[in-house]
């Protein structure tokens, strides 16, 4: 989350009184309290077509580049700054209580008021430095806050910005095509007797004429001369059929050379609430996008003269749905389907699977507003905290369609993602969740839904059959905080009793985003800094060594009541192994992502078991008695000066010369646990297996003193390894 | 005497210090790759290795990236203002003699606006280790030449490049009297820059250590023909100097056995041209010290200054009638 400033924010632990459960949330939100007043990815702008190549920009973002371009460095461009600041506080503070409207609008509405309530004439500093401002703003669009609305308006935007690309590259093409078919019609009709009669003649020249032509005697002579290679009747009559049909298609609005369409069809409604309808609509039209793309396909061999009936009737007289290609359905609008969890019924929910499995060109948008659902499910089935939050996992097993799952909190940063699913050319399937949970009272939409892939409870994934063949290059977890851990950890800053400031790491667990949530409060037991004891387990720490003791009970996480006093909030059993089966299923994602693959580990635990088994047979085993002396190796590659000393070198293990190592933290920085530092603080490789050939090289690229030696890479399956041992092979 | 005293209890509560005790909560701000890390990891291992208590160890530094090496620490720090560490150091000297001070100033901080200060406290031979990480740019302040740049370095104080050839710390601080330590260690090879400070810190007097350092921003590739290319590294080493590790000799095999009581010799290594010397260059341990010569008779306990500060102030007391001869009983 983006925060610029922290007023009020910092907990405290002293004169605690028992409070009520139902009044805490989690001690990380100490921060995010006025979330009005703090900027972050929210306003978000819905910006327009044909404005630059994003779809969604935050407002703070649009006010920091409409700064940097027009406040100057001094104290004019301090001032500016301050006061656009405010607007855009304002704005943000208008949003969030409602107020809808355009950029531009909600600006000059803003500035009036800022200006009203300062008491300045206009024209005066303050109207002029915002309007100064303004006038960089390059872009515009519908201003949304973060609420229940959002995912369908984010995603609704996104797809018609698609459908406006597509509709233009449609016109382009149909209209080329009409424009083309008229002249070859154009060009025959000039060679009929109608073309030369002597009232034709005189409508050619318009009314001008004086009367100095005579129009009988020149259709006379051209008759005479008329070329008698006229166009084959079976051709015109096709050339017409096809025209007809592209200048009367129902699927976008009409171009220019479309208007002298007699029908002008309106254009067929392409967004759906329920996926019965959009498949009802797809057979229903189902004629005309043959009969169309039939026109299409003889236009276009028309137009290049290859139509040969004896070859292309048959196949046109048996064209059906199979015939369609996946170019020809791109070239059409795709269907868009919003689905809401909890309000459209779970049989459309499944009916919306079949459809993507059966790779229809549609996009569906299942918004999620309860995640955990309730804590007794009807009828009884184990879920206790696991509502909704597997739909596209489950999703991704159809291997064929487009898959991204997001928090509200984060569609500005998956952006990017979300317009590669609209681009997709089959089914994609948008999972969103709002974070306008009807159970959680008192915190912002915004700041749950970023918990919730916080907690990993709705983690941010895409899975994008396009981007390649293998899993490594379709599926992408890398939007997620602190993607490697089992659950991100944030400093919390809070004051102990005498007022000194405590500072202290903690986990943001399943059961810290459970504790927000009403039905789920009476598993929880706050206790105030009195009732503490020795005995009592941070819930995560608890997760990470589930059979240490039998402390379940004293399992807990850190809340704050509403004066933002620190209590520990002791969870039930039933939350500790809802938060197992969360852990569980986000490690499975990692494994997807490939961190800490399993196949992996097993196949490098038995080379390592064997390699082991072969050297203590090797050490069993007396040495000849005349061994060679192996040459000696010579250290030619710059920048390494050291001769190779090590026996790791020699077996492609990676190692360090410890010796030279500068402290310069950049390989423990790359990864903490392959590389450590010993008692002298000099690094050296713990455990190379505890990351990747790529961040041994990468480690080794880094170093100021080039004394780390990648040696082989240890998995063979990495991806790019014949470009990462190329960029190893100077650090040998 | 208090300060014994602490010493003894705190022995007792603590006797064995890890390099951990020395780190601050702060982890260290400066740029990735940057040599001031080994700088700061060799003071770390030196205070574990002497076990210094760190509420008797005390560094000063200036201004400047170098100057940020107290806030790392976990020990007593003074973070003072631009060239003025070495007066600082001396203050705390004269006035708690059994602190363990270290002054850490950059090159622009000891060799420019603290360059009087610089001479002057070489004269004093204060007993304090003193290291000049030299980096020869500004790099806080995003690179300006510094007194020790390079002839033609480009800066953006310089852009047509530096016009005046850079002063040599090295030859500046040999030349000055009562001058009593002076050596020169390399960030890069961490092994003697640990070495080389603990050498100075057991030199009774101002101990005077240039480190040159890296800075992977502002200058870039400033050392890279030394770092890659060890022959130009000449290690001085003589009976209890340096010792170098089998594998760090395989490297430096450029070694010069010298006697850092030969002022002459070091003057010449000092002004070498083309190779980097690195080592003890002059040591003489019979310089006097000036807090030595000036120490008083009775140590300045707090008992002490009450007392004397109570003699001052019954001096102008206004006493009651017969109050002032019951004091004076």
């Amino acid at each position: 989350m983006q925060q610029a400033q922290f007023a009020n924010s910092f907990p405290s632990i002293k004169d605690a009184a028992p409070a009520s459960v139902s009044a805490l949330r989690p001690a990380l939100f100490a921060r995010y309290g006025a979330l009005s007043e703090l900027r972050h990815d929210y306003p978000l702008v819905l910006v327009d077509e044909g404005q630059g190549a994003t779809l969604l920009r935050p407002l703070s973002r649009i006010i920091d580049d409409i700064l940097k371009a027009a406040a100057a460095p001094g104290a004019d461009g301090e001032a500016m700054r301050q006061q656009v600041l405010k607007l855009e506080a304002r704005i943000r503070r208008a949003v969030n209580g409602g107020r809808a409207g355009r950029l531009s609008a909600l600006w000059r509405t803003a500035a009036a008021e800022m200006v009203k309530e300062s008491g300045e004439a206009p024209f005066g500093p303050l109207d002029s430095n915002l309007d100064a401002a303004r006038r960089h703003l390059d872009l515009d669009g519908e201003v949304i806050g973060c609420n229940a609305e959002t995912p369908a308006r984010v995603v609704t935007h996104a797809w018609k910005a698609r459908q406006d690309a597509k509709a233009r590259r449609f016109r382009k093409r149909v209209e080329s095509l009409i424009l083309r078919l008229s002249d070859i019609l154009k060009s025959d009709h000039m060679k009929s007797h109608e073309a030369h009669g002597a009232e034709a003649l005189a409508s050619a020249m318009g009314r001008d004429v004086d009367g100095s032509i005579d129009f009988d005697a020149l259709s006379g002579v051209l008759e005479r001369a008329r070329p008698e290679d006229r166009l084959p009747e079976d051709r015109v009559k096709r050339i017409r059929h096809a025209l007809e049909a592209l200048r009367c298609q129902p699927f976008f609005g009409p171009g220019r050379a479309s208007q002298s369409c007699p029908k002008r069809p309106e254009p067929y409604n392409y967004t759906f609430t329920s996926v019965s309808d959009a498949l009802n609509a797809h057979r229903a039209r189902l004629p005309d996008v043959l009969e169309f793309t039939k026109a299409m396909t003889v236009a276009e061999l028309e137009v290049d003269n290859k139509y040969r009936p004896e070859l292309h009737d048959p196949v046109f007289a048996r064209f059906d749905e199979s015939d369609l290609t996946a170019e020809q359905m791109d070239l059409l609008p795709s269907a868009l389907i919003c689905l809401r969890d909890g309000v459209t019924v779970s049989a459309e929910i499944a009916r919306a699977y079949e459809a993507l499995a059966c790779g229809l060109p549609i996009t569906v948008l299942i918004q999620v507003d309860d995640l955990l659902g309730p804590t007794a499910p009807e009828p009884p089935r184990n879920s206790f905290g696991a509502g909704t939050t597997r739909l596209a996992s489950m999703a991704m097993g159809l291997n064929n369609a487009f898959v991204f799952q997001a928090a509200s909190a984060h569609l500005f940063r998956m952006c990017r993602a979300l317009r590669r699913g609209m681009d997709y050319d089959g089914p994609a399937l948008f999972c969103i969740y709002s974070g306008a949970t009807p159970s959680v009272r008192g915190v912002a939409p915004y700041v749950l839904s970023a918990a919730a892939t916080e907690a990993r409870v709705f983690p941010n994934f895409t899975y994008d059959p396009a981007a390649g063949a293998d899993l490594a290059s379709r599926f992408d977890l890398s939007v997620n905080p602190q993607c490697e851990a089992d659950w991100p950890e944030h400093v919390l800053d809070y004051e102990d009793r005498e007022g000194q400031g405590c500072r202290e790491r903690i986990a943001f667990s399943f059961a810290d985003f459970a504790i927000c949530d009403a039905r789920y409060q009476r598993f929880c037991h706050a206790v105030p800094q009195d009732g503490w004891t020795p005995a009592m387990m941070p819930t995560a720490e608890h997760l990470a060594e589930p059979d240490e003791g039998n402390a379940i009970e004293s399992s807990y996480v850190l809340g704050i009541d509403p004066e933002n006093r620190l209590f520990r909030v002791v969870v039930d059993a039933k939350i500790v192994e809802a938060a197992l089966r969360c852990n569980d299923a986000w490690r499975r994602l990692l494994e997807l992502a490939g961190v800490n693959n399993s196949h992996a580990l097993r196949l490098l635990a038995a080379e390592r078991k064997a390699r082991e088994a072969a050297e203590r047979k090797a050490e069993a085993e007396p040495e000849p008695a005349l061994a060679p002396e192996p040459a000696p190796a010579v250290a030619e590659a710059p920048p390494v000066a050291a001769e190779p000393a090590d026996e790791g070198a020699a077996d492609g293990v990676p190692w360090i010369e410890t010796a030279r190592c500068t402290t310069c933290n950049e390989c423990t920085q790359v990864n903490s646990a392959m590389f450590r530092y010993n008692e002298n603080m000099q690094a050296y490789i713990a455990d190379p297996d505890a990351g990747t050939y790529r961040q041994l090289v990468e480690a080794a690229e880094g170093c100021q003193v080039s004394i780390i030696h990648p040696g082989q890479p240890r998995n063979p399956d990495e991806p790019n390894l014949a470009e990462l041992i190329e960029r190893a092979a100077p650090f040998a | 005497m208090t300060a014994s005293m602490s010493q003894c209890l705190m022995q007792m509560v603590q006797t064995d210090y890890a390099i951990s005790d020395y780190q601050s909560e702060i982890a260290p701000r400066w740029c990735s790759g940057c040599g001031d890390t080994a700088i700061l990891t060799a003071m770390q291992r030196l205070c574990r290795d002497e076990q210094l208590p760190p509420e008797k160890t005390v560094s000063v530094s200036g201004i400047g990236c170098a100057s940020r090496l107290p806030h790392y620490m976990n020990a007593y720090g003074f973070h003072g203002i631009h060239g003025r560490a070495l007066p600082i150091a001396e203050g705390i000297k004269i006035r708690r003699p059994d602190l363990h001070v270290f002054v850490t100033m950059g090159d622009g901080d000891c060799c420019s606006i603290g360059a009087a200060h610089w001479l002057h406290a070489i004269r004093y031979n204060m007993n304090m280790t003193v290291l000049l990480h030299d980096n020869n740019v500004y790099g806080l302040t995003k690179k300006q030449a510094s007194p020790t740049s390079p002839h033609g370095m480009k800066s953006n104080t310089t852009p047509f490049g530096a016009t005046l050839n850079p002063l040599n710390p090295l030859t500046v601080t040999l030349g000055v009297s009562n001058v009593s330590f002076v050596a020169q260690a390399v960030d890069w090879i961490p092994d003697l820059l640990y070495q080389i400070l603990r050498q100075a810190y057991h030199h009774k007097g101002l101990s005077f250590i240039r480190i040159l350092q890296r800075c992977p921003n502002f200058m870039e590739h400033r050392f890279d023909d030394w770092v890659r290319d060890p022959s130009k590294m000449r290690i001085l080493t003589h009976g209890d100097g340096l010792r170098l590790a089998p594998d760090l000799s395989r490297v430096y095999k450029n070694q010069e056995t010298h006697d850092p009581l030969n002022m002459e010799r070091a003057l010449a290594l000092a002004a070498l041209e083309g190779e980097i010397p690195v080592g003890i260059l002059y040591r003489n341990p019979n310089v006097p010290c000036y807090d030595e010569l000036r120490a008083g008779e009775r140590p300045n306990t707090p008992a002490l200054v009450e007392t004397v500060l109570n003699e001052e102030f019954d001096k102008v007391g206004i006493w009651p009638d017969g109050a002032a001869a019951q004091v004076g009983e």
